[in-house]
């Protein structure tokens, strides 16, 4: 998503640990491509707000999945494959989902209703959950979870700085 | 000593159950069909006789070891196994030999150990009890004691194992206790019934047992009030043992209903019953031994009615034919009252479980539970039950993850909790894109110093929420505002509005920041100041909600269509 400047790899100024927590990485990523999307003289002039918060949008969801490790996580795989993937396959998505949607309906036939609707609302909210069974999705979710709230954070932390 | 005993007996419980339980079960059900088809009464009594002299022995020495016994029970009982019933006996015993001589640490190799322990037969069945009762017991604050079971592996394959078995529950890592139990119930039931024989004439066995089942009545009640309770350990094993025969016995009466009231009141009569109960069995010692639980005065009465008992045990070598057929009449009877004990135990939740056995040993005994039971640990229900397990283990992860969850109770408001979290993150990480694609910085902001101070903040302050919060007041409405005004004006004017608001907003951060990288520096001195003072007018609507809600008073125009496709 975000092509490598030779001047952003400078390492941060915090000499960084062996293994980098996580929001150290998202944020590494994330400043990289809104720094890009900053700089971009395209989108500043004739992009407008819009567009440039939609490739915000999409330069944090992909920092976020990459810095989990791209593919490890299943829904990290999703969410990749859906952005970029995105404009080409749309339809081919939205029909697939009206499949799985059909099919899971019937498989869990038995189960409470409740969860039933509640567990394919989250099927809807978490990246390629749509294929995995409650285990998993559970699962995904919260590794989701912690990794989209670590997002937030960053965000939140680079809004202040530049919004006051 | 309990500790200790603990520690010993999960090792040895692993790796003595499976082979154990097959051993029990296999035994147990050839002593059933011995016991029932073959009539060998007889041979029953002598068990227990025998039984009865080694307790003497024991009696006097009172300890672990069984050397003595196995001395002078060895020859006695490897004497009569001219019928099918003593050979189940002895392989009840054998097995239980290897298992509880493992668990007490007590290492006798050779013949000679462990003819002595099936002297020992029911004690040893009983000694497992007694060990695994003090142990649900004295870790009563069942949470503790739970992992063991549920996590188990070796649980679930002796499960399934014993699929035609054993239950589905815990019970069946009770069953196969319990099992052995019964088995060492009949040179027990043996004593028992021969000592009030003794007292009473022999023609009249009928009301003395009855009067015996009902006293045994009172102390199986009494012994599950005490699982409940968890207040004394030894007793139980004493008494659970007291419980399967006295079961056997009161149930032929039907009188389960006595036992409620006798409650504490009747706990000296209970100790001395088990006392004189187990006295048959060489519980006590046994128990106390491995158990360690035990009080002491307990176990004094149990001493004297030992004594006592042995007195009659000895006296009374008769009148087999009706501890057998009482036996059997308690078997049936049991049958019928196991369902709604199984059922009781069911309703309790995993967490009973340990503390549960006390009432299990009862049930597993019999057939009719196991076909129940082996229900619920087929391939499928099995599954289904690791299944609900671990979707329970990752729901709580995620109630930890997901804040204000942690006072939900219930899956499925627990799930809606869930959605509504991350559709809120979502929101968020849309609403701060848009923001931050408001913000117009300088050509020449340096990522080195956004990646540092971004870092730094991260670390300073995991307040980031706060932040948010705290620049709300002055930044955020002109900031919130274009996106709303622009969304609405249409699409057309994307690029105008944006614009002039634009400006706007410059226009008010400039003088508020006095300029571009000051923002930086300045926010620091005020962070204390700011944070505790917004902090409190804006918390409310701020921090994580006030994203969201802003978002809601611009999103639900754009998002809908623009979620959808982005996401």
């Amino acid at each position: 998503m975000a092509p490598e400047d030779p001047v952003t790899v400078s390492p941060p100024p915090p000499p960084p640990p062996p293994t980098p927590s996580l929001k150290t990485k998202i944020a590494r990523r994330f400043v990289k491509s809104l720094a890009e999307v900053w700089t971009s003289r395209k989108l500043a002039t004739e992009g407008g707000v819009r567009k440039r918060a939609r490739r915000i949008k999409i330069a944090a969801y992909s920092s976020m999945a990459r810095a989990v490790g791209g593919s490890r996580r299943a829904w990290s795989r999703a969410l990749l494959a859906k952005l970029q993937g995105r404009a080409k396959r749309r339809c081919h998505l939205r029909s697939q989902r009206c499949l799985g949607l059909k099919r899971k309906r019937a498989g869990s036939r038995n189960m409470v209703r409740n969860e039933v609707s509640g567990s394919d609302k989250l099927r809807r909210l978490v990246p390629g959950g749509k294929a995995m069974d409650l285990c998993n999705l559970l699962e995904e979710t919260s590794h989701f979870v912690q990794c989209l709230a670590t997002q937030v954070k960053v965000m939140q932390s680079i809004a202040d700085r530049y919004s006051v | 000593m309990d500790s200790d005993d603990k520690d010993k007996f999960e090792p040895a419980k692993q790796n003595e159950d499976p082979m154990d339980f097959n051993s029990a079960s296999i035994s147990s059900d050839w002593q059933f069909c011995g016991a029932n088809l073959s009539s060998a009464p007889m041979n029953l009594i002598r068990p227990g006789n025998s039984m009865a002299v080694c307790r003497e022995d024991l009696i006097g020495s009172s300890s672990c070891s069984s050397a003595p016994m196995a001395d002078s029970f060895g020859p006695a009982l490897w004497d009569q196994p001219s019928t099918m019933e003593n050979l189940g006996f002895v392989n009840v015993s054998a097995q239980n030999n290897l298992s509880t001589s493992n668990l007490l640490g007590i290492q006798k190799v050779g013949p000679e150990s462990v003819r002595g322990d099936i002297g020992w037969n029911p004690p040893s069945s009983m000694l497992k009890e007694g060990l695994f009762v003090p142990r649900g017991l004295g870790t009563f604050p069942i949470p503790e004691c739970l992992p063991h079971f549920p996590t188990d592996s070796g649980f679930i394959e002796r499960a399934a194992r014993f699929s035609c078995f054993g239950g589905g529950n815990l019970s069946s890592m009770v069953n196969p206790f319990g099992i052995p139990e019964n088995a060492g119930l009949y040179p027990i039931a043996g004593g028992l019934v021969l000592g009030p024989r003794d007292i009473l004439p022999v023609s009249c066995p009928k009301p003395v047992s009855g009067a015996q089942s009902e006293k045994n009545e009172m102390n199986v009640e009494a012994c599950r009030d005490v699982h409940l309770a968890a207040t004394r350990g030894t007793p139980q094993g004493s008494s659970l043992i007291n419980e399967g025969e006295s079961e056997s016995l009161a149930r032929s009466r039907g009188e389960a209903k006595q036992g409620a009231t006798a409650g504490s009141s009747n706990e000296s009569d209970e100790a001395e019953f088990s006392g004189g109960g187990g006295g048959g069995q060489d519980n006590p010692s046994m128990l106390e031994g491995t158990g360690g639980e035990g009080s002491a005065k307990v176990f004094d009465c149990k001493k004297r009615k030992w004594s006592g008992e042995d007195a009659e045990i000895d006296k009374g070598k008769g009148a087999p034919q009706l501890a057998e057929t009482t036996k059997d009449d308690g078997r049936t009877q049991q049958k019928l009252e196991n369902n709604p004990s199984s059922n009781t135990s069911k309703a309790t939740a995993k967490n009973n479980k340990p503390g549960s056995q006390g009432s299990d040993p009862q049930k597993q005994e019999y057939i009719h539970v196991r076909a129940r039971r082996g229900q619920a640990t087929n391939s499928h229900s099995l599954a289904e039950r690791v299944r609900r397990e671990k979707i329970s283990e990752r729901m709580k992860f995620l109630q930890d993850l997901v804040p204000g969850c942690s006072k939900v109770t219930g899956k499925a408001v627990m799930l809606d909790e869930i959605i509504n979290y991350v559709q809120s993150l979502q929101r968020q990480v849309e609403f701060l894109s848009m923001k931050l694609a408001t913000v117009n910085p300088r050509l020449d902001f340096n990522i080195e110093g956004l990646l540092a101070k971004d870092l730094l903040h991260s670390r300073a302050g995991p307040s980031s929420t706060l932040g948010l919060s705290h620049d709300m007041p002055i930044p955020f409405p002109p900031m919130h505002l274009p996106p709303h005004g622009l969304i609405q004006g249409g699409p057309a004017g994307i690029g105008r509005p944006a614009d002039p608001l634009r400006r706007a907003m410059q226009n008010q951060m400039t003088p508020l920041a006095g300029g571009f990288k000051e923002p930086s520096q300045l926010p620091h001195p005020w962070e204390d100041e700011l944070n505790n003072v917004v902090q409190m007018g804006f918390v409310g609507s701020g921090g994580s909600g006030a994203a969201p809600s802003g978002q809601d008073a611009e999103g639900p125009p754009p998002p809908p269509s623009h979620t959808k496709v982005e996401m």
